[in-house]
């Protein structure tokens, strides 16, 4: 955990704002975080059908600049940055050379020369640590982590309640575009992109600590009557979840690849070489390494994390995030499993407290948002 | 209702047990599903299992976490709430009514005793 001078939690710049709204606060990441205001359920549904609003403030933003960025991170990362284009973003991920994941990223393309890297807050100390270590040619690193803060702002209602504080016309920017924009009340341009972690349409914005507070306040001032909730990161797993996003250290991390975790969408064998190439080459040849899959609860007893997963006698895997998925109308989760264990369509059971509960594979993701 | 009411006794566990002659209605207070948050699954011990007081013999499970249940009572399990089978979250809505867990046959009308009343239970949560 990453702890201050004095050995602390830090706060983000809303922390004061998210006691005002009754939220109860937790350890995470290193932060004092919300992990729910008025509940989890109820924030998830705002989300699926109005709209929510996240401090994601914990999150580790680091600014580079200079004209190597693509070339140098392109040899680090998994996807493709050299295509990216000033506006766009890229999710990819720092492999390891055994093809694990150091973190799963976005990166933000800005213009020619600025870009911003968002990292796991559980990961941004040893991220940073990395990046120094590695970093070379026309690259500099600047250190935005927990100084810089990032509202997100997820549902069907996100673009209505966010356009009448942006000057960017928010019906141009793409899925995974970005754009700096003057936002209501403040003297400086803000990042506006849209990306998120919920599996619904929506913003993040990224913009000074000292900003913060007006940005939220407005928004809830002006929307919260019309359904707008503040969300914390309790719904905020689950809403991933449902949408089969991986959280880094469940269904990805060191010693699980991309490739495993069902991100082979991610991974650009074409590139010349980046870090880990080979290892994921040769994973990719062999075929036979177990990987993530989605798993569907017959009954009402949730799946957690750490349960093992049997097929018939054997033991097959085990439970990686458990939920239950109200998007869904069961309990779901990802378990990491033997291959023959993860076609679509077989039938699992769960240990629960020594008794065993039935479940079956599913296609991830597990909740698709309807076409608007 | 919510609250601590004045009627129940109450464990340091933070379940409330309401006695008839030697039967105890036992449910979670309103501080504890407050704490849980949004419960979604509940599993009780059998009607006919004889139980421990104070021992683990069950859990509560909130959308987050797994809980244990600790009964405050001791004796046969006589009922339990179909109820929060189909609908958990009865158990956050109406702790004190509809959302009460199950009802045992006291072994011992003395292990009153060694339970809290409504005062010394407002006290335990506020220091908490």
């Amino acid at each position: 955990m990453t702890l201050d001078a004095s050995g602390a939690l830090r706060r983000t710049a809303l922390y004061e704002a998210h006691l005002a709204l009754g939220a109860r606060m937790v350890p995470f990441g290193g932060f004092e975080m919300p992990v729910q205001y008025e509940g989890i359920l109820k924030e998830h549904d705002a989300v699926r059908h109005r709209a929510g609003l996240f401090d994601l403030s914990h999150m580790g933003q680091f600014a580079l600049r200079g004209g190597d960025v693509a070339a140098w991170a392109d040899t680090l990362t998994s996807n493709t940055l050299a295509t990216l284009e000033p506006g766009q973003a890229r999710y990819t991920i720092f492999t390891n050379a055994q093809g694990g994941a150091h973190d799963d990223v976005i990166f933000y393309r800005l213009d020619a020369q600025r870009w911003l890297l968002v990292v796991n807050a559980s990961n941004a100390a040893e991220m940073w640590e990395y990046l120094q270590d590695e970093v070379y040619g026309d690259v500099a690193l600047e250190n935005l982590h927990g100084e810089r803060a990032l509202i997100a702002i997820q549902g069907p209602h996100a673009w209505e309640w966010l356009q009448p504080h942006v000057e960017a016309k928010l019906a141009g920017l793409r899925y995974y575009g970005c754009v700096e924009t003057q936002v209501r009340g403040l003297a400086d341009p803000v990042l506006v992109a849209r990306t998120g972690y919920t599996g619904e349409d929506g913003f993040e914005l990224f913009l000074p600590g000292e900003d913060a507070t007006g940005v939220w306040d407005l928004l809830l001032a002006e929307h919260r009557a019309q359904g707008l909730a503040p969300c914390g990161l309790g719904a905020r797993d689950v809403l991933r979840l449902e949408a089969g996003m991986p959280l880094y250290g469940n269904e990805l991390s060191e010693e699980i690849t991309p490739l495993q975790a069902g991100l082979g969408w991610v991974v650009k064998f074409q590139k010349l070489a980046f870090r880990g190439k080979d290892a994921l080459l040769a994973q990719r040849e062999a075929g036979d390494y177990p990987r993530i899959a989605g798993l569907v609860m017959d009954g009402p007893v949730p799946a957690r994390s750490g349960y093992a997963v049997y097929a018939q006698d054997a033991r097959v895997g085990t439970i990686r995030s458990g939920s239950i998925g109200p998007s869904v109308g069961k309990n779901v989760a990802t378990a990491l499993v033997e291959p023959s264990a993860a076609t679509v369509g077989t039938a699992l059971e769960v240990e629960v407290r020594g008794a065993r509960h039935a479940a079956r594979v599913v296609a991830l993701p597990f909740y698709t948002r309807p076409k608007a | 209702m919510a609250g601590v009411p004045a009627e129940l006794l109450y464990s340091k566990e933070h379940e409330w047990v309401a006695l008839e002659g030697d039967v105890a209605t036992v449910g979670i207070t309103d501080y504890a599903q407050s704490s849980l948050g949004d419960i979604v699954y509940v599993e009780l011990p059998r009607v006919g299992v004889t139980l421990t007081q104070f021992a683990n013999i069950g859990v509560i499970e909130s959308v987050k976490a797994v809980s244990d249940i600790f009964t405050p009572v001791g004796g046969e399990v006589i009922g339990i709430n179909d109820a929060i089978d189909t609908d958990p979250s009865l158990v956050n809505r109406e702790p004190y009514g509809a959302g009460w867990l199950f009802k045992v046959k006291l072994a011992d009308v003395g292990q009153r005793d060694e339970l809290m009343a409504a005062p010394q239970y407002e006290l335990l949560i506020s220091e908490a």
